[in-house]
């Protein structure tokens, strides 16, 4: 029945993109455009005593400069976060304003003074030296921790011990006090989740066009989510009617969560603007994406574990200090919170949890979602303890988890698990997963050659991670209970054209993803035509009536069920017309590979026929309106649940300190496959991020804050041969919730892979005594653990 | 940033001394200075052309001479601005009388960085301090008609 469902097709997309020709926003030259560049604060925290722009406006082919002054002067507040969490005493989270450009003081490095417009990028830039800015430098702080501590400098005066908020999630703390205390053993660790730079191939970049003789604005923007940015930008940054405005965001090369926000640079962009009557481009270089884009991670945890004398987990207990960064960016409330905390069950049945955490403004660049976001340090503290506590009492890691999952449920037959901490599973099997990865990692042999490399001196490790995460991101009603400030479901729009051929407008947004590709397997499945029939069109707010873009692996649960909601309508219609036309009963009927026939005869008409008699109704069902196209909202009954089990083994060098990783098993349970080769390469890229974080990336503050690793000599991102050749096996357990049974791919590497090296590197190492590391595991980190 | 160091001259603690506050010597002995000038006692504006890994940049600031114990030590208070960021460090330079004609020279400071310098370059500037202490060291030994010092 299926031609394209379950096959690896190749990307269509991947022409144009290996080839060059892919139009990215930088791309992108409008007639009259000039071109801006943005000066900024080089200190963490600093008052602007005096900004001075007469050298730089005098400056040939200089348009105009703006300052923090000129912004503050037009009323324009800032941008505004999507996502309220509350203090735990019920007082709104602290909500500073973060200007487009800051008129009195500066609170990271990076912080926007003054932007040039010019008549080329150079004179730009070389007139944004000419800008002279007069400093106080403050004392800043960059740890989350630290910056909760008397005295520590204040970012925002109105944030009193630098608080966002506080927060709790669980059963009641006496409750879980009163199970550990009563606990047979607790294991505690101290975790940092250190911050990560996301590093998106392609810097961010955007274009205001503001064009007087419509009175109409365009911005053009490297986004995840343009119809979200349309929103945020008119209704509360810049105040311009929504419908006079059109978001584009074209070819994007790559995210990974840091395009997910509304930066200030976009409504800067369409301010200057309306201004100068002209289009601006901004883009961004490298050093300004590392200062500038928002950072992930950057959490300081105390996590605590209690097991009973069988090795059965009563109790967990997490403190966590958030980096929120210098202004609140669009999701970051959500990340430490209600996508963190709500992953604290994990896979096991643990019965009595209370997370804690306090989100802290410091002088650094914003902190909000990256690829994973919250789920990743979940994950990240449930496995170091599971290992940890495996190996304090002297029990095998993988037992000990069997002992603790939560027996297999489908979620129809079975009902979903509830968990202590707010969400219900939909589905799982979480005892399959594992027990395949050990199969394939011959965990037997593997310990047998471990003690026999030990002796000769050769250091080997294995580590574990059994994940889950919440994907699907997500139902609006939840989300709004808890804070979201827009409904997370999905529009999917399905035109036939008169010829059979079909368009599909869709508000996910691929940058990376290969939406054109398995959006198009699905609908060229479901209507029985070919794949070349059909042509994805997403990122364009004039074309896609709405959408809440691609972020949370939601994609093809949310995005591809909105998609199936309207087929459902085109076949439904096309039935009627089918019946009209072979004069037999729409019950009589059967929709298969593309054509309506009456069951038990031979007797059909074709998908195409259809489509052209509904455009050309001169014989056509009574009462029937022309046409065959369908829009529909979907808004997900729940989130989506994907979970596996990741096994790393290294090999540490007792010399240098230096971790090879010589295998890396992943059995990830994403529930059905559209396209197994691009949920293996979404696998593979989230597994290289993942060992990333454990064993070379980190962003380094230094005492004055700042950022001292900001750039590639520095920042070390892995490198395919820092990889071995990922040994990746599936199981599946549809979702039961959504239309195509799919539960999302797009995180699972990221979230599974970091726990699953630093386990194996503390378990080669535990001949040592060492029991916890800090990431990432550098040579020297290592060599310094091994000889102290 | 911590700088540190020790440099071995052939001449007394005063005639180090004497070419240590003496404006137009060190103008023309520092490393990429191109302008020095004495605004107030102890206190000097300097203009500076440096190159640090994969930057350079034209640097200009303030220069100031503080706690003098001549002929014995002072601390040279450094705050210089440029387009790729600023440099703020106080260093303690300390003169003391080997043997004889020896002395030798002591300094210990720390530097801060902000901006690009701080973000591309500050791996390689503990190398670039060292190296152009070294030049200024040499220069200074020749000023001083003595080429026996060493670097320690």
């Amino acid at each position: 029945m299926t031609n394209y469902i379950g096959k690896a097709v190749k990307r269509v997309e991947d022409k144009r993109f290996i080839t060059g020709k892919g139009r990215y926003t930088d791309d992108i030259v409008l007639p009259g455009m000039a071109y801006a560049y943005i000066v900024r604060s080089p200190y963490a925290h600093a008052k602007i005593l005096k900004v001075d722009t007469s050298a730089a406006e005098a400056m040939d082919g200089v348009v105009k400069v703006y300052t923090g002054k000129d912004i503050a002067e037009s009323g324009i507040n800032g941008v505004p976060c999507g996502w309220q969490v509350n203090f735990k005493n019920g007082d709104t989270m602290k909500e500073p304003p973060h200007p487009l450009l800051v008129a009195d003081k500066a609170r990271y490095m990076g912080d926007a003074v003054a932007v040039v417009i010019a008549e080329t990028r150079e004179i730009a830039r070389d007139a944004g030296d000419m800008i002279e800015v007069e400093y106080e430098e403050l004392p800043a702080v960059a740890n989350p921790k630290k910056a909760t501590e008397a005295g520590a400098p204040l970012v925002h005066d109105d944030a009193p011990n630098n608080l966002c908020f506080d927060w709790e999630l669980g059963n009641p703390k006496a409750e879980v006090d009163e199970a550990m205390s009563k606990a047979h053993h607790v294991t505690t660790l101290d975790i940092v989740n250190q911050r990560l730079v996301p590093n998106a191939v392609e810097p961010r970049s955007a274009i205001g066009h503001y064009e007087e003789a419509s009175d109409k604005y365009t911005l053009y923007t490297t986004s995840q989510n343009p119809h979200l940015t349309r929103l945020l930008m008119c209704a509360f940054t810049l105040g311009i009617p929504e419908h006079k405005v059109r978001v584009v965001a074209p070819d994007v090369g790559g995210g990974f969560g840091s395009k997910i926000f509304h930066y200030t640079e976009e409504a800067l962009m369409i301010w200057c603007s309306e201004r100068l009557r002209r289009p601006v481009k901004w883009t961004a270089d490298r050093s300004e994406a590392f200062m500038t884009d928002a950072h992930g991670r950057d959490h300081v945890t105390k996590a605590e574990m209690g097991f009973d004398q069988d090795g059965k987990i009563v109790g967990l207990r997490v403190k966590t200090y958030a980096n929120i960064g210098a202004y609140i960016s669009t999701f970051a409330p959500c990340v430490p919170t209600w996508l963190h905390g709500t992953l604290l069950q994990g896979l096991y049945t643990t019965p009595k949890i209370h997370v804690d955490v306090t989100a802290v403004f410091t002088h650094t660049v914003m902190v909000d979602a990256y690829r994973g976001a919250g789920r990743p340090e979940a994950t990240y503290l449930l496995e170091r303890l599971i290992d940890t506590a495996a190996l304090e009492m002297k029990m095998d890691p993988a037992e000990l988890r069997l002992k603790n999952f939560i027996p297999p449920f489908d979620g129809v037959k079975q009902p979903g698990y509830q968990t202590q901490v707010a969400l219900q599973y939909d589905s799982g099997n979480y005892e399959g997963v594992l027990r395949r990865a050990l199969e394939m990692v011959g965990y037997e042999k593997f310990r047998k050659e471990q003690a026999e490399a030990r002796k000769q001196g050769k250091l080997l490790g294995i580590g574990f991670s059994t994940y889950i995460e919440a994907c699907g991101i997500a139902p609006s009603a939840v989300v709004g209970a808890l804070g979201a400030r827009a409904g997370l479901y999905e529009v999917g729009q399905v035109r036939v054209q008169p010829t059979g051929k079909v368009s599909v407008y869709t508000g996910s947004h691929s940058h990376g993803q290969g939406h054109e590709t398995t959006f198009a397997q699905v609908v060229a499945d479901r209507l029985g035509i070919a794949m070349e029939d059909v042509e994805i069109i997403h990122g364009d707010s004039e074309s896609v009536a709405f959408g809440m873009g691609t972020y949370g692996s939601r994609s093809i649960a949310v995005g591809g069920s909105a998609i199936m909601k309207s087929l459902d309508k085109i076949i439904e219609k096309g039935a009627r017309i089918a019946a009209h036309k072979l004069e037999a009963s729409e019950k009589d009927l059967e929709f298969a590979e593309g054509k309506w026939t009456v069951k038990g005869t031979d007797k059909s008409v074709g998908f195409g026929d259809v489509a052209l008699t509904a455009y050309v109704p001169h014989n056509y069902p009574e009462g029937l309106e022309p046409g065959m196209d369908f829009s529909s909202f979907y808004d997900p009954a729940n989130f989506t649940y994907p979970f596996g089990a990741h096994i790393a083994v290294v090999e540490v060098d007792k010399d240098t300190g230096k971790v090879t990783l010589k295998r890396f098993i992943a059995v990830d349970d994403v529930g059905n496959v559209i396209n197994p080769m691009i949920v293996d390469g979404q696998i593979h890229g989230g597994l290289a991020q993942g060992i990333g974080q454990a064993l070379f990336e980190g962003a380094v503050y230094d005492e004055n804050a700042q950022l001292i690793n900001g750039s590639y000599m520095d920042y070390t991102m892995p490198r395919a041969d820092d990889l071995p050749s990922f040994e990746l096996d599936r199981q599946v357990t549809p979702c039961p919730h959504n239309p195509l049974g799919v539960k999302g791919a797009g995180e699972a590497g990221t979230i599974g892979s970091t726990p699953a090296v630093v386990n194996a590197v503390m378990d080669a190492l535990s001949p040592f005594g060492v029991k916890n590391l800090e990431m990432p595991l550098t040579p020297e980190r290592v060599w310094r653990a091994m000889n102290s | 940033m911590q700088l540190t160091g020790t440099h071995k001259f052939n001449a007394s603690a005063n005639e180090i001394w004497s070419k240590l506050m003496d404006t137009e010597t060190l103008a023309r002995i520092t490393p990429g200075v191109s302008r020095l000038e004495e605004i107030g006692q102890g206190q000097y504006r300097a203009v500076a052309e440096v190159k640090m890994g994969p930057v350079s940049g034209a640097f200009s600031g303030n220069l100031n001479v503080l706690e003098k114990q001549e002929p014995r030590s002072f601390i040279l208070n450094i705050r210089q601005n440029s387009k790729i960021g600023n440099v703020a460090a106080d260093v303690k330079i300390e003169l003391k009388p080997v043997s004889g004609q020896e002395t030798e020279l002591y300094f210990d400071g720390k530097a801060s960085l902000s901006g690009l310098l701080a973000r591309t370059g500050q791996r390689v500037m503990s190398g670039v301090a060292s190296t152009l202490s070294k030049q200024f060291f040499k220069a200074l030994e020749e000023e001083l008609g003595s080429h026996e010092g060493q670097n320690a």
